[in-house]
C-alpha cells in the first residue's frame, strides 16, 4: 500500500521557521506551500500594513518617504511598495508575506564545546556575569575593550543556551565580522549546525540552531529566537537606523535576553545597563595597556595631497615602517582623498594597495596584509573593527573629520598590540586642528588603563 | 508618484537643489537623482539615445526592471521631457506581454514616459513572453515575429515614434518597425533610453 496523503517536508519546515518570507520568494514547490497554508502551518499576512499608519510588515519601516505609490498591474490597484527593504525582493500592497507557525524543527541538545583556551581573571568574572543573566533571561551589556576577546567571551553562554535546546543569533552590522566569526564558530562548535547569513550568502542547508547574520538579515525573521547576542552594537548602520533596532527585537521571542557586546557603547547604552546587568572588562586578554593614540598636526594635509605631494611628517612615518618591515594602516576621512593619495604611496613602495567597502576584492587585500605580502594598506573606515594583524601600526589622516566619531578612533587605535608577542605598537592621529571626539578618544583609552592596571 | 524627493533615489543621501534664476522661472521637474549619481551617467553621442550603457545604467535598470523600483520611473523624466516635448509624430512604447506585465506589475516604458509627462499611444502587442537578454546575437536576428498590431488599432499614413529602453541588435525596433509599415504607416523613427 502506499500512501496517498501529504507528508509535510522537513526541509519546508527547517527553513520556514522563524521565518518572515514573501509568498512568491519561496523555493519550494507551489503544490507543498499551498498543502501547508490549507493545514494552517502559515500565517498570511499583507506586505503593507495601512492601519493605524502606514508600515512594511518585513522591514518595519514607517517612514513616507520610503514609500511609492503605483498603478499595479497584478492587482488592478492603486499598490504601495516599500523602498527600504527593496534589495531583499519588493514587498508591496499586494504580495503576501508568511510567517510560520506550524510544527517546530527537531532541536538537539547534543553541543560540544571545543575550546581549550582559558579566560583571565576578568574574562572569567564576566563570562559567568553573562551567564548568569541568561539564566534569569535578563537582557545584559558587555563592555570590553578592543582585544580583550569579546568573541571567546560568548562561548560558555551560547553553549549553555544551545544545550538547552535555545535557538540562538549573534547579529552584528558587519558583513566582514560575520566571515570572521563564522569559521571560528565552527571549530568551537563542531557538532552544531550553524547558519551564517549576509547579502549574497550563499543558501545553506537544514535547520540552524545557531545563527550568525548581520542585522540587516534580521528582517527576515520573526520572533525566532530564544537568545539575541548584538555584537559590536555600535557600528554603524545599527546606531543609525532605526529599522535595524527594531529588527532585533522582532526576530527575538518576546522574553528572549538581548547580550549587547561592544568595545564603544553609546552614553545611552551605559546608563540604561550600568547599574543593573553590566560586565566591564577594561584590559587586554594579554594583561598589557592599551597603546595610547598620539597626536601630530598634518596642516593643510588634502591640499598638500591633491597638490600630488605627500607631508613631511606622514612621509617619514611611512617610510619608517617600510625600512622596520611593520605592516600599517592609513586610514582615511573620504574615499576620493584616498584614491588621489594611493599613486602617491606607491611611489613609496609599488605593494602598497587600497581598500574601500565597494571593493570587490577587500576580503583577499586584508588577507595579503596579513601574510606579509603587502607592506600596507591605504583604507577607509571600513577596516575600523573586527580585523586583527600581528604588529600593525596604524595612522589616521585626518582625525578632525566628523566621520572620526570618539568610537572609531578608539576602534581604530584598537587594532595596535592585540598580539600577545606584540603588545605595543604606533597610533598617530595626524590632524588638521584637535576635535573634542579626539580629545575623548584619548581620554577614554587613558581611563581603561587606569582601571585595568590600578 | 508625485511626492518630491528628499534623498537620491539611487544612493539615499539627501538632495540639496541649488536655487538658480533658471528653476524658478523656467518649468522643470525638481530633481530626484544627486549629482554624483547622474555624473555616472554617460550621454550617447547618437542621436537617437539619451545614454550610453554602463556601469551606472545597469545597476539603474536591474534596480528598475529587476527589483520592481517603479520610483526610478521618474530619475529621466527631465531628459525625456526635453527630448519628447516638441515630437510632432505619435510616440509608441514598446509594448510588454500581458503575463509579463503582470509579472512585473508595470510596464516600464510606459512608466517613463509617464513619470516625464509624454502622451502616448498603443499600436501594438507583444506575441511571445521569452526576453530579447536570454537570446544570443544569432538567435535575436532569426527571431519569428515578435509583435502584431492590436485588434482594433488603426494605423494612420503619418509619422510614429517606437520608444525602448535599450538598443543592442535593433531586433526588436526592427520587428515593429515592420509591423508599423506593413499597416500603412507613413514613416518610423526610433529613439532609446539607452545605445547598448
Amino acid at each position: 500500500m502506499k500512501y496517498k496523503g501529504w507528508l509535510l517536508p522537513p526541509a519546508l519546515r527547517d527553513f520556514h521557521e522563524g521565518r518572515i518570507w514573501l509568498k512568491e520568494h519561496t523555493t519550494f514547490s507551489k503544490g507543498d506551500i499551498e498543502k501547508s497554508i490549507n493545514h494552517k502551518y502559515f500565517h498570511i499576512i499583507e506586505g503593507i500594513q495601512k492601519e493605524p499608519h502606514l508600515k512594511c510588515n518585513r522591514c518595519h519601516n514607517d517612514n513616507l518617504q520610503l514609500f511609492t505609490t503605483f498603478a499595479c498591474s497584478k492587482c488592478q490597484q492603486q499598490c504601495i511598495y516599500c523602498r527600504h527593504c527593496l534589495n531583499m525582493g519588493r514587498v508591496s500592497s499586494c504580495t503576501q508575506l508568511m510567517i510560520w507557525t506550524g510544527p517546530r524543527a527537531m532541536r538537539t541538545r547534543k553541543h560540544s564545546l571545543k575550546w581549550a583556551g582559558e579566560f583571565t581573571v576578568l574574562q572569567q568574572q564576566a563570562a559567568n556575569e553573562m551567564l548568569e543573566s541568561v539564566k534569569a533571561k535578563r537582557s545584559h551589556l558587555i563592555h570590553a575593550v578592543c582585544g580583550a576577546g569579546k568573541t571567546e567571551l560568548l562561548f560558555p553562554t551560547v553553549h549553555y543556551a544551545l544545550q538547552q535546546g535555545l535557538r540562538v543569533c549573534i547579529a552584528t552590522p558587519r558583513t566582514d565580522v560575520v566571515l570572521e566569526l563564522y569559521p571560528r564558530f565552527q571549530t568551537v562548535f563542531p557538532q552544531t549546525m550553524i547558519h551564517a547569513l549576509y547579502g549574497g550568502s550563499p543558501k545553506q542547508e537544514g535547520y540552524a540552531q545557531l545563527v550568525l547574520a548581520t542585522t540587516h538579515q534580521l528582517y527576515r525573521f520573526e520572533r525566532a529566537f530564544d537568545i539575541m547576542i548584538v555584537d559590536e552594537a555600535d557600528a554603524f548602520p545599527y546606531t543609525f537606523d532605526e529599522t535595524l533596532q527594531s529588527a532585533v527585537q522582532k526576530a527575538k521571542t518576546e522574553n528572549a535576553p538581548i547580550m549587547l557586546v561592544t568595545a564603544t557603547p553609546s552614553q545611552k547604552l551605559l546608563t540604561q545597563y550600568q547599574n543593573k546587568s553590566y560586565s566591564f572588562i577594561p584590559k587586554r586578554y594579554h594583561n598589557r595597556p592599551l597603546p595610547v593614540p598620539r597626536f601630530h598636526s598634518l596642516w593643510s594635509y588634502e591640499k598638500s595631497l591633491k597638490r600630488g605631494k605627500i607631508p613631511r611628517k606622514l612621509k617619514q612615518w611611512t617610510e619608517e615602517r617600510l625600512a622596520r618591515k611593520e605592516p600599517f594602516l592609513l586610514f582615511f576621512p573620504k574615499v576620493e582623498l584616498m584614491k588621489i593619495a594611493t599613486p602617491l604611496f606607491q611611489l613609496l613602495d609599488a605593494n602598497i594597495m587600497a581598500v574601500h567597502a565597494e571593493d570587490p576584492q577587500r576580503k583577499e587585500k586584508v588577507l595579503k596584509l596579513r601574510h606579509e605580502e603587502v607592506p600596507g594598506l591605504l583604507t577607509t573606515t571600513i577596516l575600523e573593527r573586527g580585523i586583527t594583524i600581528k604588529n600593525v601600526q596604524v595612522a589616521v589622516i585626518g582625525a578632525e573629520s566628523t566621520i572620526f566619531t570618539s568610537s572609531a578612533l578608539i576602534q581604530i587605535a584598537g587594532r595596535v598590540g592585540r598580539n600577545a608577542n606584540f603588545t605595543d605598537g604606533d597610533v598617530v592621529f595626524f590632524h588638521h586642528g584637535i576635535t573634542t571626539e579626539m580629545d575623548d578618544a584619548r581620554t577614554k583609552i587613558l581611563y581603561y588603563n587606569k582601571k585595568g592596571f590600578s | 508618484m508625485n511626492k518630491i524627493e528628499t534623498l537620491c533615489l539611487l544612493c539615499s543621501q539627501p538632495l540639496q537643489s541649488a536655487i538658480s534664476w533658471k528653476i524658478l522661472l523656467t518649468k522643470q521637474f525638481q530633481p530626484t537623482i544627486c549629482d554624483r549619481c547622474s555624473a555616472r551617467f554617460e550621454h550617447s553621442p547618437t542621436a537617437t539615445a539619451l545614454y550610453q550603457y554602463n556601469d551606472a545604467m545597469k545597476d539603474y535598470l536591474h534596480q528598475y526592471k529587476f527589483l520592481q523600483d517603479v520610483a526610478l520611473a521618474k530619475v529621466f523624466r527631465q531628459e525625456l521631457h526635453a527630448r519628447f516635448k516638441l515630437e510632432k509624430a505619435a510616440i509608441i512604447p514598446i509594448p510588454m506581454h500581458p503575463l509579463k506585465q503582470r509579472e512585473r506589475t508595470f510596464s516600464h516604458m510606459e512608466e517613463l514616459l509617464k513619470a516625464a509627462n509624454i502622451p502616448f499611444i498603443q499600436l501594438l502587442e507583444k506575441t511571445t513572453t521569452a526576453t530579447q537578454s536570454s537570446k544570443n546575437r544569432e538567435q535575436r536576428i532569426q527571431a519569428a515575429s515578435l509583435f502584431r498590431l492590436m485588434a482594433k488599432a488603426h494605423v494612420e499614413h503619418k509619422e510614429y515614434l517606437l520608444f525602448d529602453d535599450i538598443k543592442t541588435t535593433g531586433t526588436t525596433l526592427r520587428h515593429a518597425t515592420e509591423v508599423l509599415l506593413n499597416a500603412g504607416a507613413k514613416n518610423v523613427k526610433i529613439f532609446t533610453l539607452i545605445n547598448g
